[in-house]
């Protein structure tokens, strides 16, 4: 290499580190130095997923669900309290005489975020619109539904067959004169990136940089107000330690889904509260039943007697404690909502507490015996050993810790697992086709249990693999069906609310599900910036990513509350980084020297 | 010095010759001090990691048995490297979890040196459109991105140590098939090779008595390079959740630790034992490996 | 440099890309028989929606109706639409793509810094200097990313609290022009950190390798015998020798840390290619990971023709055949 040439390319390297080092020191000297403008309220939401579209007809993710919350406000809202009934966008209603249609009055002065009416059109066309393409988020709730203008703040939502979850309606409302022009047909309204950020809730989006955050901004047209704060940042994080340390520092001013050491962790923290926002989600050890018919579940777990041992083979309680930290509740039923008044209270003798004893007895007594002893019982008359395919889930962070733990247990009743690892395609694919024995997985149902009722249902079966139903229980029952139509249509609250936990009960009873708990939204935030931070529901909701996540709107700058680091750590730093890049030009030009030296010999 | 000198067969030459080579082989190893290390580094993980059922009892990686241990706790007396979020020993794991490293390392180097050395060998054997067809497909895989094609392919296959044993040894075996080819056609133009093609010694000859002999080196040496690498892999592999969670390696370990907000919590003991014993291992062979390879690579031989 | 040496190149380029293209399409139709189906699971789908979404991802109709469908649209520069959001592949891969090459590009330049070590390494075998480089290379070489990832997460980010987390900027920022350099580089500094430590090894290592082989080389004995001082001999005729290898595992470096930042990415919260991996492979989104694996291969590929132009035109016995 020619001396110039050299020398070039040592200059440029030593430019680079020079260039590097220096931006380091000055970025953490800007940065220490930064400090937001008096009248510019931000508030940084810390999340692991990032929206997948902004497009209410396309989007499904939960941050997804989040933004909506914020930026469409709801005919019907719900109280952040127990999810009861309130005027959102519509101040009243009643009911016609045979309870299959409802008027809406709209507030007076309804606008959208860009100065535009807010009509009863824009209402109308939104529920039509979603029922006849059938908007994915939509089109469970408006598939019956017929509705129509009655005046600008007049309008009739009519429905085909009584529906209990009437005069709740609180699907997102989206603007028609932005969206009719892009929903010729419903391929063409999946493309529309819905970057538009007009809305009718509090706050609207304003800008997305994909993978990294987005941006809302305060809606001055919202019906209840100006949010007091300014704007709303929703920060994407894909380690969650990462997420921890940055509400540590206060980068973030709330954390959504913490890992649980780090919750534990956080408890101890002054200035950050805690939260195991409960949703009515649970997780649970899963059975085939074999009811779809296909695939080739071991014929032990059709008898009622072996999976009732296997339930009382669990200690939930231990689990609970040393897997789930009791981030969560130790419930034994199906969770089927967030609101509570639908939970039945089980009998003390239709539980399946903990007890091996009890298990090894019943599992004895139906013939279950270990004839060859080495531990593993066979079926009745000598048959197939209980060896059981357990299907760990690999995208699960406990995964591994459930599976240690029920493997002893059951291993203490004389039944023995082979584990296999899977992702969740490949489980879903296993379900299909019906090739497994046991697995645990979760649930999160919404506000009204019908859809997580539904899931159980004989229909949902799968007994084609290409077209698969909900039903991974594999079980169902006649009788539960036969309940699941009456509540479906039952228009009286308490009885539905009787005959809702009836069914929750049988399925305890009957069905192939040990719930083994309830798990939680872990979230945590700061009490040193904000306040007014809502629990929906109360007492036992998490704060945001809610249901309707009234936090936002509720939420007050507190007076002098300090902002991020001092200047003068960022001018030590700036100063130490200062001598390591002199101390690095320093050596190259010694290395340089030395070289040259070297070529004078 | 001796009476007289009974003439000695050929073979009994060249087992001399070898004799003596092997045995300035063994000096040259331990003239490196370096080497030398590396070498009594990686017997010790590897009598550690055969020894593992003697120093820990298997059972005691389920978190069904670890119920009465404390969470969480710094490295004391009673447990060397401290426990984790379940109470399982960390120094337990450690040592089960070296069995694990260094069998997928081991196997996956196997694998990919196998398929390579079949590949470089018969392109280089053969030459022509053979060569040329198989050094095209070598080209190909060459380019396929390596960790995307494994996140793909264990998300196909089912979860388990053979799974990323296969991911490994399939993506990785280009680089040994092109130098083992380069060595071939070197041995080919040499001089002797073609006195003894002249001679009228035929191909296969050629191959056992000429290029075997001067590639086996070659590929002993380069696997014993290619271990580190699979090592490195299988711990990037189980570290983005693609291992085998009932066969925890040591790369399983970082992302427990991760996962569990060893972190930010700062329990250092969850993720630095495992994180060492990788970087120690990889070093002592690479030492180990360089060592060898300058000893039985005939280009490299010092002069 | 022969027209026909850079044409054979070019040619056999062309046909290594051709040969991706094909693997890329058949890969993701045999990893997932149901893909709609999968991608889209627990939404409740009717029967009439999902024949549409396998329109729309080119999944109906026969292999060989999708294999022309799925050319044709390449060659229009079209790579599909994301399965999960619906934006183009090309817009969502491009989003991701300047993060990366920043990232990779700074660490590369820094682990470079490791060719100059191994020069002189290699030019005095067995010195102190040698021994020290050798064997501080090969400890960076055994440390695996995710390891020292987290040791710098945990110590100067979590622990020292000298640098963020993660992430490109501070969130909510606005900043331009320099401010927003500096916040960038800052987010920079520990990933950029990591990827220059983890490779700078390799550099090291094949500069010295390369620098011994080429002292073996007759030509240097003749150099000497014709009187040339020590590191003259160095400079003017092994260097330039020894820089092939070294250019060629550059081109091959840049190719490979492009797709394989996963995991540092994935650490740091960097938004670039390897993070978006990682998030499509879970679904999987198989448009944008069929559009990554593509721009991966198609890099390589590139970065390889490069190496391989440089070579014939730095090493003359090259480009002759």
């Amino acid at each position: 290499m020619s001396t110039s040439l050299r020398r070039r390319v040592l200059l440029g390297v030593a430019a680079a580190t020079a260039a590097l080092g220096s931006t380091v020191v000055g970025s953490v000297v800007v940065s220490g130095a930064q400090t937001s403008a008096a009248d510019d309220v931000t508030l940084t939401v810390g999340l692991l997923q990032d929206v997948d579209s902004p497009n209410v007809t396309v989007g499904y993710t939960v941050a997804a669900y989040e933004l909506w919350n914020l930026q469409y406000a709801t005919l019907t809202d719900k109280a952040a309290d127990d999810f009861s009934i309130i005027p959102g966008l519509a101040e009243s209603w009643e009911a016609s005489a045979d309870g299959l249609a409802y008027t809406y009055h709209l507030r007076d002065g309804l606008k959208w975020s860009d100065g535009e009416p807010l009509t009863a059109d824009d209402v109308v066309w939104t529920i039509n619109t979603s029922r006849e393409q059938e908007w994915t988020n939509h089109f469970a709730t408006t598939a019956n539904l017929t509705a129509t203008v009655v005046d600008d703040r007049t309008l009739t939502i009519a429905t085909a067959v009584p529906d209990p979850k009437l005069p709740t309606m609180d699907v997102y409302i989206v603007p028609k004169h932005i969206w009719e022009s892009h929903a010729g047909t419903v391929d063409d309204l999946a493309a529309y990136d819905a970057l538009d950020g007009v809305g009718s809730g509090p706050f609207t989006l304003t800008e997305r940089k994909a993978n990294q955050e987005w941006t809302m901004v305060a809606n001055p047209n919202y019906w209840k107000g100006t949010p007091a704060i300014s704007q709303v940042v929703f920060r994407v994080f894909s380690d969650g330690d990462a997420m921890v340390t940055a509400l540590r520092s206060g980068e973030i001013d709330v954390a959504h889904l913490v890992p649980s050491q780090a919750f534990d962790d956080l408890k101890s923290e002054a200035d950050i509260v805690t939260v195991a926002g409960a949703q009515g989600g649970f997780t649970e050890l899963a059975m085939n039943g074999m009811a779809g018919g296909l695939g080739d579940g071991h014929p032990a777990l059709q008898d009622i007697n072996v999976r009732h041992a296997i339930a009382r083979a669990i200690d939930r309680e231990a689990l609970f404690d040393r897997v789930v930290k009791r981030q969560g509740e130790l419930i034994d039923t199906l969770g089927v909502s967030p609101d509570s008044v639908w939970t039945p209270t089980l009998l003390a003798d239709q539980k399946l507490g903990y007890d091996p004893a009890a298990a090894n007895a019943a599992l004895d007594a139906a013939g279950y015996l270990d004839v060859d002893g080495n531990g593993i019982r066979e079926m009745p008359g000598g048959g197939d050993e209980l060896k059981f395919r357990y299907a760990e889930r690999s995208d699960s962070v406990n995964g591994a810790a459930l599976r240690e733990l029920i493997e002893g247990w059951l291993s203490e009743i004389g039944i023995a697992l082979d584990v296999s690892v899977f992702d969740d395609t490949q489980l879903g694919q296993q379900l299909y086709d019906g090739t497994y024995d046991l697995f645990v997985w979760g649930w999160t149902p919404f506000v009204d249990p019908d859809p997580m009722l539904s899931y159980f249902t004989c229909a949902q079966l799968t007994t084609d693999a290409a077209s698969p139903g909900y039903n991974d229980a594999n079980w169902c029952s006649p009788e539960y069906d036969a309940m699941y139509t009456q509540q479906n249509q039952e228009l009286d609250r308490a009885k539905r609310v009787e005959i809702v936990k009836k069914m929750i009960t049988l399925f305890y009873t009957e069905s192939t599900y040990v719930v083994l708990y309830h798990d939680s939204d872990t979230q945590a935030y700061r009490t040193d910036r904000f306040t007014g931070w809502t629990q929906q529901p109360k007492g036992t909701g998490p704060v945001v990513f809610s249901n309707t996540s009234p936090s936002y709107f509720n939420l007050k700058p507190i007076e002098g509350a300090s902002s991020g680091d001092s200047s003068s750590t960022g001018l030590l730093i700036g100063i130490i980084g200062g001598v390591l890049v002199l101390l690095v030009i320093g050596g190259v030009f010694i290395a340089r020297s030395r070289s040259t030296a070297d070529e004078r010999e | 010095m001796t009476d007289l000198q009974v003439p000695r067969s050929g073979r009994a030459v060249a087992w001399d010759r070898r004799r003596a080579s092997l045995a300035g082989a063994w000096r040259g190893l331990g003239n490196d001090r370096l080497a030398l290390l590396g070498f009594i580094v990686l017997l010790l993980f590897t009598l550690m990691a055969f020894a593992a059922p003697l120093l820990s009892d298997k059972s005691s990686l389920s978190a069904a048995n670890t119920g009465d241990n404390p969470v969480w706790s710094p490295p004391s007396w009673e447990f060397l490297f401290g426990t984790d979020h379940l109470g399982h020993s960390v120094a337990a794991q450690f040592l089960w979890g070296s069995r694990i490293s260094l069998f997928v390392g081991l196997m996956a180097t196997l694998l990919q040196v196998g398929i390579g050395s079949l590949v470089g060998l018969t392109a280089g054997f053969f030459g022509g459109w053979v060569d040329a067809v198989l050094m095209r497909i070598t080209d190909w895989f060459l380019v396929i991105p390596f960790l995307p094609l494994a996140i793909v392919l264990a998300a196909v296959l089912q979860r388990g140590l053979w799974t990323i044993i296969l991911v490994i040894g399939v993506t990785s075996w280009p680089s040994t098939a092109r130098l083992l080819r380069a060595q071939v056609l070197t041995v080919r133009q040499r001089l002797y090779v073609d006195r003894a093609r002249s001679l009228g010694a035929g191909r296969i000859h050629v191959m056992r008595r000429h290029v075997l002999p001067n590639v086996t080196p070659l590929i002993l040496a380069s696997t014993t390079l290619a271990v580190p690498i699979s090592i490195l892999t299988e711990t990037t592999l189980s570290f983005l959740g693609l291992g085998d969670p009932t066969a925890t390696s040591w790369g399983g370990m970082l992302n427990a630790a991760k996962d569990n907000s060893a972190i930010s919590g700062g329990r250092w003991w969850a993720y630095m034992p495992p994180g060492l014993g990788i970087v120690f291992v990889v070093l002592a062979v690479t030492l180990f490996g360089r060592a060898l390879e300058e000893i039985l690579d005939p280009r490299l031989r010092e002069r | 440099m022969r027209l026909r040496f850079v044409i054979m190149k070019v040619a056999g380029a062309l046909s290594t890309l051709a040969f991706v293209v094909v693997f890329n399409f058949f890969l993701f139709r045999i990893v997932n028989e149901n893909t709609v189906e999968s991608m889209f699971r627990g939404r409740n789908l009717s029967a009439s929606q999902i024949a549409r979404l396998e329109r729309q991802f080119n999944l109906d109709g026969s292999k060989w109706e999708q294999f022309t469908a799925y050319v044709g649209q390449l060659l229009h520069g079209n790579l599909g639409v994301s399965m999960k959001d619906f934006r183009p592949v090309a817009t969502v891969v491009g989003e991701a793509l300047w993060p990366t090459i920043l990232l990779v590009g700074t660490s590369t330049l820094l682990a470079m810094t490791g060719i100059f070590l191994g020069f002189r390494a290699g030019w005095r075998r067995r010195s102190r200097y040698d021994v020290g480089v050798t064997t501080f290379s090969m400890f960076t070489y055994s440390m695996p990313d995710a390891w020292l990832s987290m040791v710098f997460l945990g110590l100067f980010a979590s622990g020292l609290g000298l640098f963020p987390t993660g992430g490109l900027e501070d969130s909510g920022s606005n900043l331009t022009g320099l401010s927003q350099f500096l916040d960038q580089a800052h987010h920079m500094s520990l990933p950029a950190m990591v990827l220059a430590i983890a490779y700078i090894g390799e550099y090291t290592i094949v500069a010295r390798s390369a620098m011994i082989d080429t002292l073996r080389e007759d030509y240097l004995q003749l150099a000497r015998a014709k009187g040339l001082t020590d590191s003259n001999v160095r400079r003017k005729h092994a260097q330039p020798n020894a820089r092939l290898p070294v250019v060629s595992l550059s081109a091959l470096n840049f190719g490979f840390v492009l797709s394989g930042a996963i995991v540092v990415e994935t650490i740091f919260s960097w938004p670039g290619l390897g993070q978006l991996t990682r998030n499509a492979a879970t679904g999987p989104d198989f448009p944008v990971l069929q559009g990554l694996f593509l721009l991966f291969s198609a890099s390589l590929i590139f970065a390889n023709l490069v190496a391989d132009l440089l070579y014939g035109r730095i090493d003359p016995r090259v480009n002759g055949r």
